[in-house]
């Protein structure tokens, strides 16, 4: 696996061209609150807000879910992420776009605590808690699901025992060494199973799954963990278009609920799938809004769809 | 569901009903038929086992213990520990420690300290070997002591995420390390020469077939358990975890394991019931030195469990039993040869037994099967 960086960083002559101009969309940190100020969780408002996703009434408190302030990273002197802030709001499907070494998977790696970012901080939910101090499994029983560019499944272990090691719940040694599964536990396999159309081969070994349907059985895993972010990276690299939309239909039924970050290269895809669109550039953020806007900012296109 | 079904369903998840069975017949057979046929039939029965061979046999049973010790780490973990044989040795060091004091007065010079000590000119005992005249203190010290190290020590590597080969180099460099420490006379353990003149085991003639036969009993039992409980382990969800674990590290930390505690817990598991078998070991050879900490000691349980199949426990047993059976035999019949023997066959499993013996015969009942 990769670490973080995504070969060499594209425009670097042009880092000083593409600094901030006035007439960037709204600064997404001016959005955010103050980093210390705690904003109680309400979970009623959640839910009543996970119906409509695009819903911009901007009182209630738990409107956003994830902060990502000011955050930087680099590796031996290059910066992968320069300072950059990001929101994202409670059941978004937000789709992050950029050029090769803008920092996407970076920076999903710093909101999964893959990577410490050298300064800055991450914060979920009800800001209690700043994600960059946590280990991954931590961060992962707060909440926050990742899906790999790879499609990684424990090959040795069967569709359905992919799932179990998935489940949400207690994952201690001692609960492992003498916890056991229960009803709901089973039902909520099925269903997860049900959802991502591998009911039938339940007890087939994931190793001999095509690419595809390990892509699926991943996303099942993360059904299976519920998680309140999920992180997605590439999801249809090496499918086809068939898969392809019907995994598009599976993001756009997870947002909502849930809120979607989706990293993905491949700009069909995001047409299809996106409502809103942060585009990255050397670590930044360079652009967000609806993907229209997005396609139209010239910006974007010198640095990016145009190329 | 009632208590009685769930450990019912349990022990079905440990092994198919016919695998209890043979589970069973193994037990009676090494338990029972073995000892009776020593213990009972008169000594002129062509079925009677020769008293000579009784330690031997329990030998075998403790290489057997560490030898499922190892598969734990590796087959299941998929983490090579080069440094089994410290704490095996650590283990029968406890032991010997106990009988050693089992003995005070009766060395060369009839002082209360062990004669190595006397030798030295210490005029006490030093703090360490305080309470080790007591058995359950020794033998407790024998498997929490190793367990302790083992903790430390994993807690530090697998918190520095050493991995693979460097984990295994770092294994056996502990283990030379502690050889050299043992080595020194004022480490206090008997230096080059160890210990030896053991006499007596609570009381009785570590020399009497009786006490022989215990202790080869003793042994069964303790592989009987330890195996159950390393089939406990790796049936339960834990072993599905640590599996995973061994598969894709990075994607079990992202489905909330923390990873580096499941690593320490098994492979404190793991040293502690290697220390048992060093401690039921010697007893029954009758000494403990510092070669025992050889880097090659812990090479050699790696290969018992590679000929006998990683990732099968029952296979780990059997390739134990099986190099050192031909070991026993080789050494006698044709001494130059054994080194040669047991390269080749650890040449020929890897190149044509990636399973070991129990894959290759697992692989071939589900050929018959088809």
């Amino acid at each position: 696996m990769r670490d973080g960086r995504e070969g060499i960083p594209a425009g670097k002559l042009a880092r000083s061209m593409l600094s901030r101009s006035p007439d960037l969309p709204p600064e997404p940190r001016e959005k955010s609150p103050g980093p210390r100020k705690v904003i109680p969780f309400d979970p009623e408002a959640r839910a009543a807000e996970t119906g409509s996703r695009t819903a911009m009434t901007g009182h209630r408190p738990s409107k956003f879910i994830l902060w990502v302030e000011e955050v930087t990273v680099s590796f031996d002197g290059f910066k992968a992420l320069n300072d950059l802030t990001l929101t994202l709001e409670q059941g978004e499907l937000r789709c992050i776009i950029g050029p090769n070494g803008a920092g996407k998977t970076t920076l999903m790696d710093v909101m999964t605590g893959k990577t410490r970012p050298d300064s800055g901080s991450v914060y979920l939910e009800n800001r209690l808690v700043d994600l960059t101090t946590l280990s991954e499994c931590e961060i992962t029983r707060l909440g926050v699901g990742r899906k790999f560019q790879r499609p990684t499944v424990f090959g040795g272990h069967t569709i359905f025992e992919n799932c179990e090691l998935a489940l949400r719940g207690n994952k201690t040694v001692f609960r492992s060494l003498f916890g056991r599964m229960s009803k709901a536990d089973h039902e909520r396999i099925d269903e997860v199973l049900e959802t991502v159309g591998l009911s039938e081969r339940r007890s087939e070994m994931a190793g001999l799954l095509s690419h595809g349907h390990k892509q699926w059985l991943e996303i099942g895993m993360l059904l299976a963990q519920d998680p309140k972010v999920l992180l997605v990276d590439e999801p249809v690299a090496g499918m086809n278009h068939a898969e392809m939309e019907r995994t598009a239909v599976l993001l756009n039924r997870l947002a909502g609920e849930r809120t979607v970050v989706v990293v993905e290269h491949d700009m069909e895809f995001v047409r299809q799938i996106a409502r809103k669109v942060t585009v990255l550039h050397e670590g930044s953020v360079l652009a967000e809004g609806p993907m229209d806007r997005i396609q139209n900012d010239p910006r974007v296109i010198e640095v990016y769809l145009g190329a | 569901m009632t208590m009685v079904a769930r450990i019912r369903q349990r022990l079905l998840q440990m092994h198919s009903l016919r695998a209890w069975f043979c589970l069973l017949g193994a037990a009676v057979v090494l338990l029972a038929i073995i000892p009776l046929s020593n213990g009972i039939l008169p000594v002129r029965s062509a079925l009677h086992l020769p008293d000579y061979l009784v330690p031997l046999l329990g030998k075998f049973l403790c290489f057997g213990l560490a030898a499922l010790a190892v598969d734990l780490i590796w087959g299941f973990a998929g983490i090579l520990s080069l440094g089994h044989g410290l704490f095996f040795a650590l283990g029968g060091y406890a032991m010997g420690m106990y009988l050693m004091r089992s003995i005070a007065g009766e060395g060369v010079y009839r002082s209360a300290l062990p004669d190595f000590m006397v030798f030295l000119d210490w005029k006490s005992l030093p703090w360490y070997w305080r309470g080790f005249d007591n058995f359950a203190y020794a033998a407790g010290a024998a498997v929490v002591g190793p367990g302790l190290l083992a903790f430390v020590f994993g807690y530090f590597a697998f918190r520095s995420k050493i991995k693979g080969v460097y984990f295994s180099i770092v294994t056996q460099a502990l283990t030379y390390a502690a050889m050299l420490l043992f080595f020194q006379n004022a480490a206090g353990f008997g230096g080059n020469n160890g210990m030896t003149d053991f006499k007596r085991i609570l009381g009785y003639s570590l020399q009497a077939p009786s006490t022989r036969l215990t202790l080869y009993v003793a042994s069964g039992l303790a592989l009987l358990l330890g195996y159950l409980a390393c089939r406990y382990v790796v049936t339960s969800k834990f072993g599905r975890v640590l599996a995973a674990i061994r598969d894709a590290e990075l994607k079990a930390r992202f489905c909330g394991y923390e990873s580096t505690h499941y690593k320490l817990f098994v492979w404190t598991f793991s040293a502690m019931l290697c220390a048992l078998a060093g401690a039921l070991y010697v007893p029954q050879v009758g000494i403990i030195n510092p070669s025992e900490m050889q880097p090659s000691n812990s090479i050699e349980m790696a290969i018992w469990v590679a000929v006998g199949g990683r990732g099968s426990l029952v296979g780990a047993i059997l390739g134990a039993w099986l190099i050192n059976g031909g070991k026993s035999w080789l050494t006698a019949a044709f001494p130059s040869a054994w080194l040669y023997v047991l390269g080749a066959a650890f040449i020929v499993v890897t190149l044509f037994l990636p399973k070991g013996v129990a894959g290759a015969w697992s692989s071939l009942v589900q050929r018959r099967r088809r």
